[in-house]
């Protein structure tokens, strides 16, 4: 029996709820913002960059909006992953590999998180230096499978967590509508997959 | 299919609660149209394993004999469903006459003896959300309004749970480290709650439900309603009780 004699029930709401909002809104901005790359190469990118941290108070967002949910959002949600019992060798429905997915992912994107944010947030300050990291990382085989896996990871926790949340909050209720959301919530991790293998291609083609 | 000589099966025994399970083959004269319990009650005629010893006869539960009471739910051959209904022909035609049928106790509730575990926690769960329409108090309620038939097209199949188990079997988040009260008193609170007389004991459910072990472990994992046996539209019934529970926390949070 689980030690918890407290109802989970509003932590668990809160975990969903802020894994769309800011979390994963924030994911769509970071590429958003990732994609000026595509406008000139460096150059733009470098704009971006050099803009996003002198905007004042960046500081506070990136604390209270990003930081703080999503350290939340992964403490929590290593427990969520814990206490599952995974069988989906021996129910080999295609739900039940999601919920085994959404774990895998969840892990992957954690450990890929750290490591991006430490390397390029928290280890170096200067703009043109964190291009110069990150182009570095992409260029080389063993990082770029690393950021391959890990981006890939964080969009398919999203897309399935869209699918997951619309249940949470009772949207998605009817067979048909459940099936109709999963197929969008699919597309949007397709998309977002593209996006983002778009995204490293053009930035592992920076020269300097 | 060809007729086998001998029905086989491996089962996974247990002697009392605590001790360890083991494997026993056993086999009788093949016959059509048998099912699983139909064997194990030949079997307890003379029960003799393959190896030649006698054993104990193997303990498991059944009482309806035709899938409404759930006592008999096991595994066989690692899908949980009742041995009542489980066709030995249908078996061979799906996994071939030549391997022996698996059997093994539920894993997600304690054992008693061999086949036979302890269902007590659903129970206890269903009342803990008061899965009933409770029409004893100082006054007469009446009968109150019908059903509307829109309503009742959704909440009848809900009504044949037979609370076997197969659900919270295959439920992921069901397992020793949680205490999650499982889909199928989910879809009793939705049910009942629809009920005109259970509606008046609506709040309590959600509250419990919104307890320790309450809806919010449900990972969407959505095995339950596959296996369901009664195919009771479980999913359904999650998505449409967690619409209820988050506005009971609005209620809870801003009515008072
Ligand atoms: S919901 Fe279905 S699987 Fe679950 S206990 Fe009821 S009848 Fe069995
Ligand atoms: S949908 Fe919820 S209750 Fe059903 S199997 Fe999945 S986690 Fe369990
Ligand atoms: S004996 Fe009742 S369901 Fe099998």
């Amino acid at each position: 029996m689980s030690s918890a004699k407290k109802s989970s029930f509003y932590i668990r709401r809160i975990h969903s709820l802020v894994g769309l909002l800011p979390i994963g809104i924030f994911m769509i901005v970071h590429f958003l913002i990732n994609s000026t790359v595509f406008i000139n190469g460096n150059e733009s990118y470098l704009a971006a960059v050099n803009f996003m941290k002198t905007t004042p108070g960046v500081i506070f967002l990136e604390v209270g909006l990003i930081a703080i949910p999503l350290l939340f959002h992964a403490i929590y949600g290593l427990y969520v992953v814990y206490v599952a019992h995974n069988n989906a060798l021996q129910y080999k429905y295609y739900r039940n590999w999601a919920f085994y997915l959404q774990r895998i992912t969840a892990i992957l994107t954690t450990i890929f998180i750290v490591i991006h944010v430490w390397t390029l947030r928290l280890a170096v300050h200067d703009s043109q230096m964190v291009i110069q990291t990150l182009v570095g990382w992409l260029q080389n085989p063993v990082t770029l499978a690393f950021y391959i896996i890990g981006y890939l990871a964080a969009v398919y926790h999203f897309g399935n967590g869209l699918f997951t949340f619309l249940i949470t909050w009772g949207v998605a209720k009817g067979d048909r509508a459940q099936k109709v959301l999963s197929i969008i919530c699919f597309c949007v991790f397709l998309a977002l997959a593209v996006w983002g293998g778009g995204l490293l291609y053009s930035l592992a083609q920076i020269t300097f | 299919m060809n007729a086998p000589e001998f029905i086989q099966l491996r089962v996974k025994r247990q002697d009392n609660p605590t001790s360890k399970p083991y494997w026993e083959d056993i086999k009788i004269p093949y016959k059509p149209n048998m099912n699983v319990v139909s064997v194990l009650m030949e079997f307890r005629k003379n029960p003799i394993n393959t190896k030649g010893e006698k054993i104990d006869p193997i303990v498991w539960e059944c009482n309806c004999l035709e899938e409404v009471c759930g006592a008999c739910t096991m595994l066989i051959n690692g899908v949980p469903r009742q041995s009542c209904s489980a066709l030995i022909d249908k078996i061979y035609e799906k996994y071939g006459s030549d391997k022996p049928i698996v059997l093994a106790p539920l894993t997600k509730f304690p054992v008693v003896r061999d086949l036979m575990i302890d269902r007590q926690i659903m129970f206890d769960n269903l009342r803990k959300v008061k899965a009933w329409v409770q029409v004893d108090g100082s006054w007469d309620i009446g009968r109150g309004p019908r059903m509307a038939d829109r309503v009742h097209e959704w909440a009848y199949p809900i009504s044949r749970c037979m609370t076997c188990g197969c659900c919270m079997e295959s439920c992921p988040n069901v397992n020793s480290k949680s205490n999650f009260i499982g889909p199928n008193t989910i879809a009793q609170v939705h049910m009942f709650n629809a009920h005109p007389i259970g509606e008046m004991q609506k709040e309590k459910r959600l509250d419990a439900l919104m307890g320790p072990g309450g809806i919010q472990e449900c990972g969407n994992a959505q095995n339950c309603k596959r296996v369901c046996p009664k195919g009771i539209n479980l999913t359904m019934s999650i998505a449409a009780v967690n619409r209820q529970v988050n506005k009971r926390a609005l209620q809870r949070m801003f009515d008072k």
